[in-house]
Formats: C-alpha cells, structure tokens, sequence
C-alpha cells in the first residue's frame, strides 16, 4: 500500500467513544492495556484500539490543570515515536498504526493544550451534552436543557446596544474623539466580564482536580458549573469581537 | 450555505425593529439566548387589555441573519393577533416560511421562545396589577 492510500484511510474521529479495555498485538498476539502505543511484550507499534480520551493517550489523568512544558515533550517524545519514517519499511499494518498514531496524537495535543477545548473535553468523555451543536432537532429547546441565567442575558443584550449605538454614531459621522471614548468606555465591563470568567473558569477546574476521589455527585456539580461557563463564553467572545470590529472601523476613518 | 430571499429581505429590511416601554402594564417583553452561538433576542408585545389583541410588536437581535429574520417575521405575525392565537405560532411555521435549513433551526426555535416569554411577562404583569391596588408600585422606567 502506498503512503497516501494509508493516509486516506485515516479518519480523525476522536469522539464518541469506542471503547476498547486491552489491545492484541498483531505482531505477538500478546494482550496490551489500551493506553500502551507500543506491544510490551515484542514492542512493535499497536494499532490505535480506541478513540475518546485524550488525557490517557497521553498518559495524564484526567485533570484540568496541565503544565504546558511537560504535554510539549510528552507530544514531542510520543510524535518522534510514532513518527512514519521509522516504519517506511515495516509491514503495512505497522505503517498505518504510526499514522494513525501520528494524526491520533495532533488532535489530541491541539485539544489539550487549547484550556476551554480541553474544558470541552473533560465534559464530552465525562458523558455531558456538547456546549455546541450544529442545526439540531427542531423539537428541541435551543439551549438543551441549559438556560442563560436571565442576568446575563440583560446584560449582553445592554453591551450590545451600547456597541450598536456607536456604530450608527460612527455611521452617521459623529465626531471621532468622542466615540473612541465612548467605545473605550464600553470595553470596560466586557474585558471586566472576561476577567471574571476566566478566574471562575480556573478556580472550577482547580476544584475539579481535587476532586478525584470525591462522590460522583459532587464531581458532577462542578462539570455542570463548567458547562455554563462555557456557554457565556460565546456571549463573551462575541462582545470581544463586536469591539474589536468597532475600533478597526473607528481606525479606518 | 446559502439565505433564502426572504432571510435576505428581512434582514436586510427588518421589520419592526425597536423597543416598547418596558414599565408598561400592557407590554409583554420576553428576552432569549442561545447560548451556543451566543445570540441574543429581545421581543416585545403591546396588547390592548379589553380586547386581547396585540397592536404592536418590535424586536431587536444580535445575532445572525437568520436569527434577525425569525424574530422580524414573528413581530409581522403577531401584530393583529389575539395572545392565544400568538401562542400557537410554532417555530416550524417560521422554518417554513423562511426556508431555513437544519443548521439554522435553533434560530426559529429562539424566536419562538422569545414570542412565549413576552406573552408569559405580559400576563404576569396583567395578574400582578390584578392583585395590587392602584398605585401600589411605582412604574419602572422604560
């Protein structure tokens, strides 16, 4: 088999689950625990036996707090392992286990070393809904379940007039000065906004890592409290993004 | 993915954009997000008491164009209507007219809660000045 027909035939589709306890090696037959990449018995490469946790690919548990250095070399140590020039002339089983392995190992690095990805993550392989989901079943309620405290709901809605105000003052040719004063004051509580989410973000996933041994609905708790973070991660982001779109139109003019 | 001609047609000339006294005992006003996009969509409705019919409607929405035009046409939709004939307006009706297709779905069903919540806040506030003796409470500002 040619290397691009091998490529092809690798599907990245990390979730949902299919899980798999042991692994056989098809080399030795020998049984392997499913986070091994390579046979503990005649050390040739597995093949990817499982999909879904990124945090044992890596050989990590499945904790939020990461130190960023140490996934870079585990990646690093793990890419250079798997990496298909080393098996350009093993058999093709072999060969399509160091791609799999290879492209495997991208998604997950891009996942985790992302916060709010590896947020998203946690929750998926924990088995909670997805915070994000495209077009839908029309009997479904928009928010899954999940509703958007009333508050912030206000309060975005209240950022986002202020933000279109500006721009139709900026429109209709206000006077410059004024509405990058206004704008400045606008940025305000949003950047105030992500700040606190942030810190509500970290002290969650914080209390989550010491949640390891804690009942399952205390553990639980916390994933739910993360979830909703998650949500107003798009309002926030969205303001974000108004302002920053205002100001470039602003420093056009 | 491409809007239909009547997605472009209301978002580019939206209906009924605007807001209505919100202190006012007769105006109903419901406020809904969809957190997965992050929209948000604000509808309020202004029904005469004695008859039950809502004279006006306004909505305004940051959202996308699909989000814009569900909520513009469901204030055209209202208008002229009785409270429990606006409760029966479904989100598939707006799929319909707007040919929406399924990734957009979520942006009827927004503006099909947001029609529910304004009913729901303007009877609330029918019972509240039911129950209260005139000039019990000091309306709010709009």
């Amino acid at each position: 088999m040619r290397l691009w027909e091998l490529l092809w035939s690798v599907t990245p589709d990390p979730i949902p689950v299919r899980s798999v306890s042991t692994l056989e090696c098809r080399n030795c037959g020998a049984g392997a625990p499913v986070d091994e990449h390579f046979c503990p018995q005649c050390d040739r490469i597995l093949a990817l036996g499982r999909y879904g946790d990124y945090f044992s690919f890596f050989g990590l548990p499945r904790r939020l707090g990461i130190d960023r250095q140490d996934l870079e070399q585990r990646f690093r140590d793990l890419s250079r392992r798997f990496h298909p020039d080393f098996f350009y002339n093993a058999p093709p089983a072999e060969r399509l286990a160091s791609l799999e392995r290879s492209s495997y190992l991208n998604d997950a690095y891009r996942v985790l070393r992302d916060p709010a990805a590896r947020i998203e993550h946690l929750l998926a392989i924990e088995g909670l809904p997805p915070v994000k989901h495209e077009g839908g079943d029309p009997s479904t309620s928009s928010g899954q379940g999940v509703k958007v405290p009333p508050a912030l709901l206000e309060e975005v809605f209240a950022l986002n007039e202020e933000l279109d105000d500006i721009r139709e003052l900026r429109e209709s040719g206000g006077d410059r000065a004024q509405i990058a004063a206004r704008l400045a004051r606008a940025r305000t509580p949003i950047e105030r906004k992500r700040d606190e989410h942030e810190q509500c973000i970290q002290e969650l996933s914080e209390q989550w890592d010491r949640q390891d041994g804690a009942p399952p609905a205390e553990r639980r708790a916390t994933l739910d409290a993360l979830r909703e973070q998650l949500l107003e991660r798009t309002y926030i982001n969205n303001l974000l993004a108004a302002v920053d779109r205002e100001a470039a139109s602003l420093g056009n003019l | 993915m491409a809007y239909s001609d009547k997605v472009i047609d209301h978002y580019e000339n939206p209906r009924n954009v605007g807001s209505l006294p919100k202190g006012d005992t007769n105006v109903g006003t419901g406020l809904v997000g969809a957190p997965e996009c992050g929209d948000v969509m604000k509808l309020q409705v202004k029904v005469n008491p004695d008859t039950g019919v809502i004279d006006d409607a306004k909505f305004k929405t940051f959202g996308c164009g699909s989000a814009i035009a569900s909520s513009s046409l469901a204030t055209e939709w209202l208008k002229g209507k009785t409270v429990d004939e606006a409760l029966a307006i479904k989100n598939t009706d707006i799929v319909n007219e707007l040919s929406l297709p399924p990734v957009k779905i979520h942006c009827s069903v927004l503006a099909e809660d947001a029609i529910k919540a304004a009913i729901a806040d303007y009877r609330k506030k029918q019972e509240e000045q039911k129950g209260a003796p005139v000039g019990a409470h000091a309306q709010p500002s709009a």
